[in-house]
């Protein structure tokens, strides 16, 4: 039980208060009032329950929210204790240049994006509401102009830090289909209307070595 | 001497920085005689005050609009609006239809076939054949 509250803790320390709006301007309070249920694990013991009924000021329930909303991740594949050398050597050259690349996977799907970046989801994310934050934690490369580090298949979640805020659910035309069969005179149409998740790339950082190992 | 115009550094996105929600105005209407108006009167008592308070950065109104069927208007920060008729629904229903508003951007609906979108110069530059090594054949 304490084990989640230290976690939750770290996250919180982890995310930097410039990248935030003010309390104000995040629509948190959104997601209690919410036809779509939400996607987040069951209340294995009774921290979560009385968290979600005891009423707080925004600015202390805004951060919890956010990083409670991503659905429980599938576990991480076993990480290297330590990096090898040449990334050792690298890293650091990579992160000094100016701009970055990223391609990170949602739903085993790959998107090379950089920072302001919008993605356009093929499926509408249930359980989320515009102006949640994300952190996408699985990519399969990083780059820089000069240098690229590839994953196998993915990279240490350690090295970046991406983030995606949540834009809001778009649809696109009604697409109209027409089934007509032969020697037949019955025509049926067939309409449909998708849903799509927007999301905007807010942070891209590659951290520090020392950080990750100190 | 020409005057020079300051160039931009760089472009503002909503969402990078701060995030600010496309919707910024809903209306209500509805009609007290009429039937289709059922689910609509009985949304505007009991769900929408709680909608309002779980979603303080849109302006909401609510207005008569006799002998016509419910509708909700919902504006937006691009300056198009999208209007939703209610119609004999369910409370439940029109909630969906609030909340549909409150996450469109007001852009025209459009196909979109590429997932990402983006203003920024490429990262790793453009090929040359004219740099780098090259491959001795």
């Amino acid at each position: 039980m304490f084990s989640r509250t230290i976690r939750k803790s770290i996250l919180d320390t982890r995310i930097p208060t410039s990248a935030l709006p003010p309390p104000f301007l995040l629509p948190n309070r959104a997601r209690f009032f919410n036809t779509t249920a939400q996607h987040v694990e069951p209340p294995t013991d009774g921290f979560k329950a009385s968290e979600v009924a005891t009423p707080k000021s925004p600015a202390a329930s805004s951060r919890p929210a956010a990083t409670s909303s991503i659905p429980s991740p599938p576990p991480p594949p076993p990480t290297p204790a330590s990096f090898s050398p040449s990334v050792k050597e690298q890293l650091p050259l990579l992160a000094a240049q100016p701009s970055h690349y990223i391609s990170a996977h949602i739903h085993g799907r790959p998107y090379l994006v950089t920072q302001g970046d919008i993605i356009r989801l093929p499926f509408r994310m249930p359980g989320v509401v515009p102006g949640d934050i994300l952190r996408l934690n699985r990519a399969s490369s990083l780059g820089s102009r000069d240098y690229t580090l590839k994953g196998a298949p993915y990279l240490d979640e350690r090295i970046f830090e991406c983030r995606a805020r949540v834009m809001g659910t778009e649809a696109e035309p009604m697409r109209i289909k027409e089934k007509k069969k032969q020697r037949n005179r019955r025509t049926k149409t067939v309409r449909s209307k998708h849903k799509f998740t927007i999301l905007r790339i807010s942070e891209l950082k590659v951290n520090n070595l020392e950080d990750i190992e100190g | 001497m020409t005057v020079q115009a300051i160039r931009k550094a760089t472009v503002g996105q909503n969402g990078v920085g701060a995030f600010i929600l496309q919707c910024k105005r809903l209306d209500f209407h509805y009609c007290d005689w009429a039937g289709s108006s059922k689910g609509m009167n009985s949304f505007l008592r009991h769900s929408l005050s709680k909608f309002a308070a779980a979603n303080p950065q849109i302006e909401i109104t609510v207005s008569p609009r006799p002998r016509k069927h419910p509708v909700i208007v919902g504006h937006y920060i691009n300056g198009r609006e999208k209007a939703i008729c209610v119609r004999n629904l369910q409370k439940e229903q029109i909630l969906q239809k609030a909340e549909l508003l409150r996450d469109a951007s007001g852009e025209k609906l459009k196909r979109v076939t590429k997932p990402v979108k983006s203003i920024n110069e490429s990262v790793r530059g453009v090929w040359s054949p004219y740099h780098g090594g090259g491959i001795h054949v």
